[in-house]
């Protein structure tokens, strides 16, 4: 399953809540595509995913925007 | 006859409904037009005041007045909630069956925190965002705390970015006060990378708290919390220890939403984060707390979607065509405890900046507490817009609008 979060125009609360409210009920192996604006967004997916222990799989520059996808692994694995 | 129908009378909906029966008053003068609100609540709770019950003692009665009081008199409105929304047959239901037809709906129906979805959580914790009675406990717990460890803990996602922050500030204020700061040691645990969302704000809050000898566990995820050892449990694998905890719940939509099948299981409403309409449809909208808009959920949010919501029904209404796109404009109050306070503000395209906090922004705070019943009625709109210009862009009858479709199989 590919979850689409489109967290475009969020800088309060931000790309995060987004992020971990998909999070939170995707499945290991699923990868969530997060779409934002906030210029914080890459720093802090990737303090995020080190941190949960989840993979970046992409970070691309857009027009505009960042696209980051993640691949859910197991939770606390 | 044409029906505006409106469930929920909260900061949204009351604010909408007002703004809707200004515009449109000789179509209802006419009797071409009604507008209907629905809500089962006897009184509607300014919610901020729920900062003033928890962590300064204040009475729950100043921040809660009768509905009937704060809606134009040329509104109906039907004390009972609604209990199924029918989009297709464009109908409300309620009072166990009974249908009420729409030309125009808008759902204002808020969030609920519900501590119940994590477990663990109601049990052990206490907190101040379900209701004013929830802010009293908080407040009685705190009265009586003598020493040990206060942990205030963010799930998301939730109302109002900054009440966790300002929470945190307040009981450090609080502890001062009754001499025993020494004694309690005050933990804030997160889910974000800083101390608040926004950069620029952990810019100010983060000395703020180090001086005051607080710490912040960041990218603390809850998962569950045995309230047998006292202990919270993170998705990372981390765990706290706790005396007392106050918890900012993880927030859902309203029952109804969920019933009806609109918002998934969480219950916010698909919502086109610039025409405030509901996906896919042309004559539903969705404001405030109720959205999946990723915007903060807060009264100025509600507002300023109420307010471009009623001017994008009046030209539907009047056939003028024109489309009106919220700029996503937020504005909200972050008190830091001392008599300061510093405001969280910017758009869909601006980024809260960094800024000093001020006992000038902390009496602004206070002043709109004051204010708030006032601008319910709409009477401060003209001087809103003089100071801060619309919170809409306007589009002569273009859509302008953007769709990314949602969960799709990979
Ligand atoms: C502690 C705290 C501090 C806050 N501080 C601030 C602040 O400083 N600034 C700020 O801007 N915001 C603040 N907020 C947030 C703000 O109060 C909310 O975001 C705001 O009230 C949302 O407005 P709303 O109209 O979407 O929902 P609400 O005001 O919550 O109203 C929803 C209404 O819908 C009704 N309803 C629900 N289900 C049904 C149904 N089935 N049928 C009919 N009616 C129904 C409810 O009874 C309720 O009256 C704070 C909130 C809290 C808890």
């Amino acid at each position: 399953m590919r979850h689409v979060v489109d967290a475009r125009g969020s800088f309060c609360p931000g790309p995060i809540t987004e992020l971990i409210k998909t999070y939170r009920k995707a499945q290991p192996g699923d990868e969530i595509e997060l779409l934002a604006t906030d210029p914080a967004a890459k720093s802090d997916v990737a303090a995020w995913a080190a941190k949960s222990k989840n993979e970046v799989v992409e970070v691309k520059e857009e027009q505009g925007y960042i696209r980051i996808v993640i691949r859910v692994t197991p939770k606390g694995g | 006859m044409k029906r505006v129908v409106i469930i929920g009378a909260g900061t949204g909906g009351i604010i909408l409904a007002n703004a809707l029966s200004k515009k449109l008053k000789a179509e209802m003068k006419g009797g071409r037009l009604e507008i209907v609100v629905f809500d089962g609540s006897e009184s509607h709770v300014y919610q901020p005041g729920n900062i003033d019950i928890a962590f300064r003692g204040a009475d729950p009665k100043i921040f809660r007045r009768p509905i009937t009081q704060l809606l134009s008199r040329e509104v109906r409105l039907f004390k009972r909630p609604v209990s199924r929304i029918e989009l297709d047959n464009r109908a409300v239901i309620y009072d166990s069956g009974l249908k009420m037809d729409y030309d125009y709906l808008v759902v204002a129906t808020g969030s609920v925190a519900a501590p119940e979805t994590i477990p663990g959580l109601a049990e052990a914790s206490l907190n101040f965002h379900r209701s004013q009675e929830d802010a009293r406990r908080v407040w009685e717990a705190l009265s009586t705390f003598r020493r040990g460890r206060i942990v205030v803990l963010t799930a998301l996602p939730h109302k109002c970015p900054p009440s966790p922050v300002e929470a945190v500030f307040l009981i450090d204020e609080l502890m001062r006060k009754k001499g025993i700061r020494d004694e309690v040691e005050i933990a804030y645990a997160t889910p974000y990378t800083r101390a608040y969302p926004a950069h620029g704000i952990a810019d100010v809050v983060e000395p703020e708290m180090e001086k005051r000898g607080i710490t912040t566990y960041t990218l603390f995820n809850i998962d569950y919390v045995d309230p047998s050892t006292k202990k919270i449990y993170s998705l990372e694998r981390e765990e706290l220890a706790y005396d007392l905890l106050i918890a900012i719940p993880p927030h859902r939509g309203a029952e109804v939403v969920i019933n009806s099948g609109i918002g998934g299981e969480e219950g916010w409403i698909p919502t086109d984060k610039r025409t405030l309409k509901i996906r896919g449809l042309d004559d539903a909208y969705a404001i405030g707390d109720a959205t999946d808009i990723p915007i903060s959920k807060s009264g100025v949010v509600a507002h300023l979607e109420a307010i471009t919501t009623a001017e994008s029904i009046a030209s539907q209404i009047h056939g003028m065509g024109k489309v009106y796109l919220y700029n996503g404009r937020i504005n909200c109050p972050l008190e830091m405890g001392g008599r300061r306070a510093v405001f969280v503000s910017g758009t869909y395209t601006r980024q809260p900046e960094r800024q000093n906090p001020s006992i000038a922004k902390y009496l602004m705070k206070r002043l709109f507490n004051r204010l708030y019943w006032t601008m319910l009625s709409g009477a401060l709109e003209p001087i809103f817009n003089i100071y801060l210009g619309p919170p809409y862009d306007v589009n002569e009858g273009a859509e302008g609008v953007e769709e990314v479709s949602r969960d799709r199989p990979v």
